[in-house]
């Protein structure tokens, strides 16, 4: 398939189409409406189905009745609606049922505002909901990434019974990038899933559920979860910028921030500054081992986010106080240029480590 | 000689049956059953007539009829399971007659049920087709996801009022409104059973509950919902209706809706809401057969039955 220009929204829409996915379930909210006017549009061509959802909870409960009749379906928000949907995203993960469910993020706490953040960090990748549970969590940061990662989101789904978040902020979501859509899969030839509640013919009931009465049976339940949370250990991804050389300084940023990080790093370089990039791709799980060494090899580690400070509470912890970490944060919609996070890495240089 | 069979060890002692016969054919046994219930004793067989009336107001299924060398039969809409219901509570009936709806039209094999937060949270345990658990209130939206994703299964909701009315009163209303092509069972019992009795959306004015211990105040609470009225003021075409299981030929009545609920979903016809008037020995304090009474004359004024829409009514 040729490359075709899109925006970060459509991009992911139409990934989720490629790959079989045939329903989409939403309520609009900036800065994420192209993904639902989108999928207005094209689900209609391809035989899907669009609902617009009274709420973010009747979305994310109307994935939970899809994903157990055995459908690949989809969402999408942004924060506020996105705390709606904790309610669903915790009997999904309850009931183990795979859905892809997309945050494009805005900045908070409360309606805060429509520009762009990365202030959902915690939530995404603590569980978000309540009880013991995670979600796989994907941070693009390109629109091609975009489109890549919901394709696999909805295979990662599937192969864990597991909803999977793409977690981008309003710039991606926004930025138009030629796009390639790399494979295309039909409904029909997507594997069978013999637990879906697909019609009692030659079996008994299939039952889709989260509650378990006995103490005795819910901790195994949770022990269960627990186990298949290790093993999607196996999907952990990152990728690192100028990092050949052991940089004196490691600058750690995920999604957006990455890319101003690179500018960042080149005008460093330029300098004859010795920094590099660790992109964190998953967020959970976690790419600890790989950041643990790189960051051993560094005189200094600089999360750089858009928020108070989120993830870099997991960097100190794969740090471990080995190096020291220091944190550039914007907020509130305010994005860091190349510039301010250059400074903040030059500064690190001029202290004797 | 028509003959009532009693499943002794299904049988749960609400007595029921024994209110229920006209001919006053049955009698509590003074000896109890495994689960430490009384059970019937049938005292009086030659007095039977075959009207089938303790069979259709068990809750438990615990009751069959042996008339002219044939015997009726438990249906295989619900599962061996016992139900978890108090002794006397009408849940069980509802799902006796749901259960036998989706096995007589030949539909079970491609139903799936969806179960709600509340007593009859465990539905799924109890009705013999493929089950969602749902949490609360969200079970026309989790049906919604079903029916869209397989058009060509048949899906139905089991709910109760704090599910439907209350906290799941938005979901309602919507899959009313966009005509989803699912059936929803709505079991109005006028209270929280499963919490501990308290105050729900349809507690009738004055009516004391756990958390209006002196009685409903419409001032404060608002007057109790009329949840099919409300609905037929949409304009997308609906089947709704309201019936009750509190006497033998309600019980009749209801299976008759359910049915056509299911037909029009089946045929594709329209959305179909049946609000059953159900009891809560347990939360309301009385007696089953109290309880059935109550129903009657305090519920029914403010919740009258009969068909509130028909599709073709669609304005
Ligand atoms: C989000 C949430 N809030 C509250 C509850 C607690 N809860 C469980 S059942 C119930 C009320 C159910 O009442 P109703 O729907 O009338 O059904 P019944 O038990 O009377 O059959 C409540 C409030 C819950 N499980 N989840
Ligand atoms: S109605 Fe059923 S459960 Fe109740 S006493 Fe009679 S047989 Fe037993
Ligand atoms: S508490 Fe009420 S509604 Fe619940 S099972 Fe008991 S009698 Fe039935």
């Amino acid at each position: 398939m040729a490359k075709k220009l899109m925006k970060g929204c459509e991009a992911i829409g139409e990934a989720a189409i490629q790959c079989g996915c045939r329903l989409f379930f939403g309520y609009p909210i900036t800065p994420q409406n192209e993904i639902p006017e989108y999928m207005s549009a094209r689900m209609p061509q391809v035989g899907g189905v669009f609902v617009q959802a009274e709420s973010e909870v009747a979305a994310s409960n109307m994935l939970y009745g899809a994903a157990g009749a055995g459908r690949r379906c989809f969402t999408s928000s942004s924060s506020p609606g996105i705390s709606l949907m904790q309610e669903g995203i915790s009997y999904l993960a309850g009931a183990e049922l795979p859905v892809v469910i997309v945050n494009i993020m805005r900045a908070g706490p409360g309606l805060g505002g429509i520009l762009p953040s990365q202030s959902d960090y915690l939530q995404a990748t603590k569980g978000g909901g309540h009880g013991d549970y995670r979600v796989l969590v994907l941070a693009p940061s390109t629109v091609q990434e975009a489109a890549d990662l919901t394709m696999e989101a909805f295979d990662l789904a599937d192969k864990y019974r597991n909803p999977v978040m793409i977690l981008g902020d309003g710039l991606i979501g926004q930025m138009m990038e030629p796009v390639e859509f790399k494979r295309r899969i039909e409904p029909e030839d997507l594997p069978e899933k013999p637990w879906a509640t697909t019609g009692a013919v030659g079996r008994g009931p299939n039952i889709v559920n989260s509650l378990y009465l006995r103490a005795e049976d819910l901790e195994q339940h949770n022990l269960a979860l627990g186990a298949k949370y290790r093993a999607m250990e196996a999907e952990v991804r990152h990728e690192t910028y100028r990092t050949d050389d052991d940089p004196d300084v490691l600058i750690v940023a995920y999604g957006t921030v990455a890319r101003i990080a690179r500018t960042s790093i080149d005008n460093l370089r330029e300098k004859g500054l010795k920094v590099g990039l660790f992109r964190p791709v998953t967020l959970f799980p976690y790419p600890a081992a790989a950041l643990a060494a790189a960051a051993a090899r560094a005189k200094h580690v600089l999360v750089a986010e858009l928020s108070m400070g989120q993830m870099v509470e997991d960097v100190r912890a794969v740090v471990a106080g080995r190096v020291p970490v220091d944190f550039f944060g914007r907020c509130g919609g305010m994005v860091m240029t190349a510039e301010e996070l250059a400074e903040q890495a030059e500064k690190l240089l001029a202290v004797p480590a | 000689m028509p003959t009532p069979l009693i499943d002794v060890d299904r049988c749960k002692g609400c007595e029921l049956c024994v209110f229920a016969c006209p001919e006053r054919v049955l009698e509590m046994s003074p000896n109890i059953n495994a689960k430490g219930y009384f059970f019937p004793d049938v005292a009086r067989v030659e007095d039977c007539t075959g009207c089938r009336y303790c069979l259709l107001v068990c809750p438990d299924t615990a009751v069959q009829v042996e008339n002219k060398g044939k015997t009726t039969v438990r249906t295989d809409g619900l599962t061996e399971t016992p139900t978890t219901y108090c002794p006397g509570c009408t849940h069980g009936v509802i799902h006796r007659l749901v259960g036998e709806v989706i096995a007589e039209m030949g539909v079970r094999q491609q139903t799936v049920g969806v179960a709600p937060v509340g007593c009859s949270v465990l539905a799924y345990d109890f009705f013999n087709c493929d089950m969602q658990q749902a949490s609360h209130g969200r079970a026309m939206a989790v049906a919604t996801g079903i029916k869209r994703g397989r058009p060509d299964l048949v899906v139905f909701t089991y709910q109760g009022d704090g599910d439907l009315a209350s906290i799941g009163m938005a979901e309602t209303v919507h899959a009313a409104n966009r005509g989803e092509k699912i059936t929803v069972i709505f079991v109005n019992n006028a209270i929280y059973g499963m919490t501990g009795g308290q105050m729900a959306p349809t507690t009738l004015p004055g009516q004391i509950a756990t958390t209006c211990p002196t009685g409903r105040d419409v001032a404060l609470a608002g007057y109790p919902i009329r949840v099919v009225e409300m609905l037929a003021t949409l304009r997308t075409p609906a089947y709704l209706a309201r019936v009750s299981v509190h006497e033998p030929k309600a019980i009749m009545n209801a299976k008759k809706a359910i049915r056509k609920a299911f037909k029009f979903q089946i045929d594709k016809t329209c959305f179909s809401l049946i609000e059953v008037v159900s009891t809560c020995p347990t939360g309301w304090g009385q007696q089953p057969h109290e309880a059935c009474e109550w129903l009657e004359e305090h519920m029914l004024p403010y919740f009258p039955l009969g068909d509130v829409k028909a599709p073709e009514a669609a304005h």
